[in-house]
């Protein structure tokens, strides 16, 4: 392997792990607040397409980046309404606003963007991102200990019944974890639509799924997550630089590294014995 | 309560109606073309039970499994090697006895498939959701590598296996052309019965809906919950598999990338739709097959294909809530 | 001496039931006052009015001096009152330090250095060690008691109560706890401990008031008073009341527990060596505080927790292998605790709840299918049995008033060839007269059916009136009286409570 190639390796890893780290502490919050977030896809996916959107109608970044955390945000509310005041099952919820983010950026997307529209779509540099990726395991690992809202969102997640008893209410806490889900899943669709320019439908090809194995695989503890997302990012970009050279004489095709995230959780899953790191109160209301 | 709902749907319908809207497209114009696409014509009844027939199937895997009180989102992937291994089967075997072989094999590689999360589900009290979501990944890339390479047809540019001869297909049971009616979709039909039968009836039938309905009860009234949790995640597999198979054998002819356009959400939305009846499962599976055959008709108006995933998900949201509704506020 | 709580005909009704009858209660300052009663005397729900968790409906409550309405816990808590209720609410996955500030934590920033050193100021005055940073998980139910203790000093209590902290404590742990209150009445905090154990009440509390039936029915210095005299109080006078009929030859053993443990909840042991026979033709009566390991029993039993330790043999073979479904093919029935958690699937039909238990049973199960007109049949004679009150067995359970599903829950136990039932707390709900009928049924299925029966109640009058013989359990383990004491109230009352 050349310098360069490793060069590659190094820059890739980092620029396709750090949407994963983003929206896995987005699903980390989420859970340890109790409420179970397969829906960090479509939260990701709609973000992307606001982004996208607002940024070429209107030039401008900040308008751009708003809408693509809104947007996530206001998913990430519709999951809350729907699981805590509706009592609906948090997987049912999360499948249905899947289903409409993966229709509605297609939707808008096939209706307004203007194929003619040649140009650049405002961005953030790529390091703010992969700056705030690398940070963020590290402040939530500090948060969750040292202040009074990560004390709250863990008794929330842990037993929000007890908690209850103690004075603190896990619905509204709850709100408040899900609006720091919807914002850093927002940040993550905006990074991958940075990086690719442009929306394209189903641009996030199942990253939010992998976010979310990243975040088993890490035992729902932040740095472990974030290295579990490396891993992954390193998988991802180590097929892309292998891509059709022989490696020990045969040729492993792509997916076989593609589903590396998917095999790791599996065998993770099948190997706790005895007790699951999961936030005892996952589901609970 | 009863206001909260009738928002919730009042949102639904306004959202659904402006996207119409926003779409330069007329709402009951489109709900007219979308009618006219799905039941307008023979051929177009033809189209729309063609599109059932996958939806019924998967969604009665998914019904089974939420019945035991489990959430089987494999069904994606268990339908993709359902079909995989039939079309491999009946590529070697030709004939009626490869279509025998072909369909035991899907649904054998369809019950192979939930076997893992069953396991895992059962003995290690993992969350079955997430299981079957990366099984649904690894399914996803196998058969992606798979029909690029071993299974791929040499003479085509695109990765797609060879085209199965007349002989060793489904058989329509009854067909006047434009109008067909295949196999595939009685056996769906049989399936139902004899689901909705074996539940009512069987001992087998009774604990597995005791466990999906109150897990420590039907623990206290003597029913292996772990092994019934298992048996049903597999036999879920096992009939997401014969969609598969059915949908290779009856209607594709072949297996290529990318085959299934996304049932895994669609056959979710199936089985919630469907209520607590196994019956309930054929509006369903109508409903939603002539959502997709009419969508494409919408298509040509203007409407991009994603309002139907919209619409599928708001359907879904109505439903459990009204479903919370009826319920009650449970503690 | 001031008072530190004065409570004063304090009542409070719960639909139908009185749960206390204009209760007065005088706390002097400094002091441990300890309250003791049976279940369903009304000590816990006294406690909770204190607490500020329930309104009463009459009466006036007066903290230090000062007249007091606690619309919700968190006033009562500012007025100084903490509670550690029997169930620890230890959050598992927080640390010891989180665990002892939640809902009081001292800012948005937690100021760990800080915390931690006020945390051990608090912890060093009652002689505790903990390791802040540790899961709580990690601790003992004993270190989890001392938490919650702390977990009042930090929210600076001044009146403490203690629902049964010794529940689940060995001696030794125990001994450290009431040094400890002790140091804290040293302080100046005042203790009210609500217990069963009259040695502990003996041994270290000042002053005593009896609960019975909701009244208070005595209250005087310890030292005034001893444990006989106490159970006598607790347990109240025999009243005039026709026993039942004692069974003639009993048949063989239908159930043998030898040294039976079986795990709890909290991590120690909730069964620790019962021994138990019941013969066929018998109704057995395990009397006993809530929490004495009862609930365990029946469930290593039924075969649904494991047993750690011992044997289970039913039916003169070895069944601690047998799964559920076994025994229940067997002859095993059960009336259970919960019918919500246990028993019953609301949602279900009449006529399919009436199969739950019994799918596995022929006639019920034919080959591998359910016989409808039998399956038809069990329900109808399930809900005839006594009298269930209902709408069609088509009807879902959960359109049953509380008291039908019990009949209905009772009635089905009687299906299909029942060898040896296992009943818990089988009348609650019911009134007299169907409750005189269940046990009726009970007695006729064993005297006749060639069946025995196994009955955990909280009422002792209950059991005394309807079984042949009662048996003790306390702390996990089964006493039984002697025998020319077998129904003796006293005798079993004190064997409850450990005052033999």
């Amino acid at each position: 392997m050349t310098d360069s190639m490793l060069w590659v390796l190094l820059v890739g890893t980092i620029t396709l792990a750090s949407p994963l780290i983003l929206a896995a502490m987005g699903g980390y919050v989420s859970e340890r607040g109790g409420i179970v977030n397969i829906a960090l896809e479509g939260k990701m996916l709609a973000a992307c397409a606001a982004t996208s959107l607002v940024g070429f109608a209107t030039g401008s970044v900040v308008w751009s980046l708003a809408a693509g955390i809104a947007s996530a945000t206001v998913l990430a509310w519709s999951h809350w309404l729907l699981t805590q005041k509706f009592r609906v099952d948090a997987v049912v919820s999360g499948m249905a606003l899947n289903a409409l983010a993966f229709g509605a950026t297609n939707f808008f997307d096939k209706r307004f963007t203007d194929p003619t529209h040649i140009g650049d779509m405002p961005r953030l540099p790529l390091g703010v991102y992969q700056a705030l990726a690398f940070a963020l395991p590290l402040l939530l690992a500090y948060g969750v200990r040292r202040t009074r809202a990560g004390v709250r969102l863990m008794a929330s997640g842990s037993d929000p019944d007890k908690a209850r008893q103690m004075g603190v209410e896990p619905v509204a806490v709850r709100f408040w974890a899900q609006t720091v889900t919807g914002a850093l899943c927002g940040l993550a669709g905006a990074m991958i639509v940075t990086n690719a320019g442009r929306f394209v439908d189903n641009m996030t090809a199942g990253r939010g799924f992998i976010a979310l194995a990243a975040l088993i695989l890490g035992g729902w503890r932040p740095v472990q997550v974030g290295l579990a997302c490396l891993f992954f990012g390193f998988a991802e970009a180590l097929q892309l630089v292998l891509q059709g050279t022989d490696l020990m004489g045969a040729r492993i095709p792509s997916e076989a590294w593609s589903s590396l995230p998917y095999l790791a959780t599996i065998v993770a899953l099948a190997g706790f014995a005895g007790k699951s790191r999961a936030p005892a109160g996952l589901g609970k209301v | 309560m009863r206001l909260r709902v009738a928002l919730v749907s009042v949102v639904a319908l306004l959202l659904v109606v402006g996207a119409l809207v926003l779409s330069g497209v007329p709402p009951m114009e489109a709900l007219a073309e979308l009618a006219r696409g799905a039941f307008g014509s023979k051929s177009a009844w033809a189209g729309t039970l063609r599109e059932t027939t996958p939806l019924l199937l998967a969604g009665l895997a998914v019904f089974l499994a939420l019945r035991a009180g489990l959430f089987n989102i494999g069904v994606e992937g268990q339908l993709v090697v359902g079909a995989m291994a039939s079309v491999a089967v009946c590529l070697a075997v030709p004939g009626v006895a490869g279509v025998v072989l072909g369909t035991l094999a899907g649904v054998a590689a369809g019950a192979l498939w939930a076997l893992p999360a069953g396991l895992i589900k059962a003995y290690r009290n993992g969350h079955e959701v997430i299981t079957t979501i990366m099984l649904n990944g690894v399914a996803n890339f196998l058969s992606t590598a798979l029909v690029a390479g071993p299974l791929k047809d040499p003479s085509q540019q695109s990765p797609t296996t060879r085209l199965l001869d007349a002989s060793t297909r489904l058989p329509d049971v009854y067909a006047a052309p434009p109008f067909r009616v295949n196999l595939g979709l009685v056996v769906g039909l049989l399936l139902i019965a004899a689901t909705a039968w074996w539940l009512r009836r069987t001992v087998a039938g009774f604990e597995l809906r005791a466990t999906g309905a109150n897990l420590r009860a039907a623990e206290f009234a003597g029913v292996p919950v772990r092994r019934v949790m298992l048996w049903s995640m597999v036999a879920s597999g096992a009939i997401g598999g014969l969609a598969g198979a059915v949908q290779a054998l009856a209607y594709e002819g072949r297996f290529y990338a990318g085959f299934s356009p996304g049932y895994g959400f669609d056959s979710l939305g199936v089985a919630i739709l469907a209520g607590a009846s196994p019956f309930g499962l054929l509006p369903s599976a109508l409903a939603f097959g002539a959502l997709a055959k009419g969508s494409t008709s919408i298509q040509i108006l203007g409407v991009p294909k994603g309002l139907s995933y919209v619409i599928l998900g708001l359907l879904i949201v109505v439903f459990a809530v009204v479903r919370y509704r009826r319920e009650g506020a449970r503690d | 001496m001031s008072l530190a709580v004065r409570l004063q005909g304090i009542s409070k009704r719960f639909g139908a039931v009185r749960a206390l009858e204009s209760v007065d209660l005088d706390l002097e300052a400094g002091t441990l006052h300890a309250l003791v009663g049976e279940n369903g005397a009304g000590k816990t729900t006294l406690m909770r009015v204190l607490y500020g968790a329930i309104q009463p409906d009459a009466g006036s409550i007066e903290v230090e001096g000062r007249a007091r309405r606690f619309r919700n816990s968190r006033e009562a808590i500012e007025a100084g009152i903490g509670m550690v209720s029997q169930h620890y609410s230890i959050l598992p996955q927080l640390t010891c330090l989180q665990n002892l500030m939640l809902g009081a934590e001292p800012g948005a920033w937690i100021g760990e250095r800080a915390s931690v050193a006020r945390a051990e100021e608090l912890a060093a005055r009652m002689g505790f060690r903990f390791d802040w940073h540790a899961d709580a998980s990690t601790l003992s139910p004993a270190g989890a008691q001392k938490l919650e203790i702390l977990k009042l000093l930090w929210r600076r209590a001044r009146i403490l109560i203690l629902d049964e902290p010794t529940a689940m404590l060995s001696p030794a742990d125990s001994d450290a706890l009431f040094e400890s209150l002790a140091q804290l009445r040293r302080d100046g905090a005042t203790v009210i401990l609500v217990t069963h154990r009259l040695p502990e009440v003996m041994d270290h509390a000042e002053r005593v008031t009896v609960l019975r039936a909701g009244r208070r029915v005595a209250s005087m210095p310890v030292a005034e008073t001893d444990a006989r005299g106490l159970a006598e109080l607790i347990v109240g006078h025999a009243l005039e009341r026709a026993s039942a009929e004692p069974p003639g030859n009993l048949g063989e053993e239908l159930l043998c527990v030898r040294g039976l443990v079986v795990a709890g909840y909290r991590g120690d042991d909730a069964v620790r060596g019962a021994d138990l026979a019941v013969r066929a033709g018998e109704i057995v009566g395990i009397a006993g505080v809530d929490g004495s390991g009862q609930r365990e029993l029946f469930q290593a039993v039924l075969g649904v927790a494991r047993a750690k330790g011992g044997a289970v043999r039913l039916f003169g073979e070895d069944a601690s292998k047998w799964p559920p479904s076994r025994r229940l093919e067997a002859g095993l029935r059960l009336i259970p605790e919960d019918r919500h958690e246990e028993g019953v699937i609301d949602e279900w039909p009449l006529l399919e709840n009436a199969a739950l238990g019994l799918q596995r049973v022929p006639p019920l199960r034919r080959g591998g299918g359910l016989d409808s007109s039998v399956q038809r049949e069990v329900a109808e004679k399930a809900a005839r049995a006594f009298d269930t009150k209902h709408g069609g067995l088509r009807l879902p359970m959960a359109s049953l008033s509380g008291g039908n599903q019990q009949r209905f829950v009772a009635g089905r136990a009687l299906q299909l060839g029942p060898r040896l039932l296992l009943a818990f707390q089988p009348a609650r709900g019911l009134d007299i007269e169907a409750t005189r009928r269940v046990y009726e049924a009970i007695r006729g299925l064993c005297r006749s059916g060639g069946a025995a029966a196994l009955v955990v109640s909280f009422d002792l009058d209950e059991l005394l009136e309807h079984c042949d013989r009662l048996v003790a359990m306390r702390s996990g383990r089964i006493f039984e009286p002697p025998p020319e004491r077998a129904k003796d109230r006293a005798e079993i009352g004190r064997l409850m409570v450990g005052a033999a």
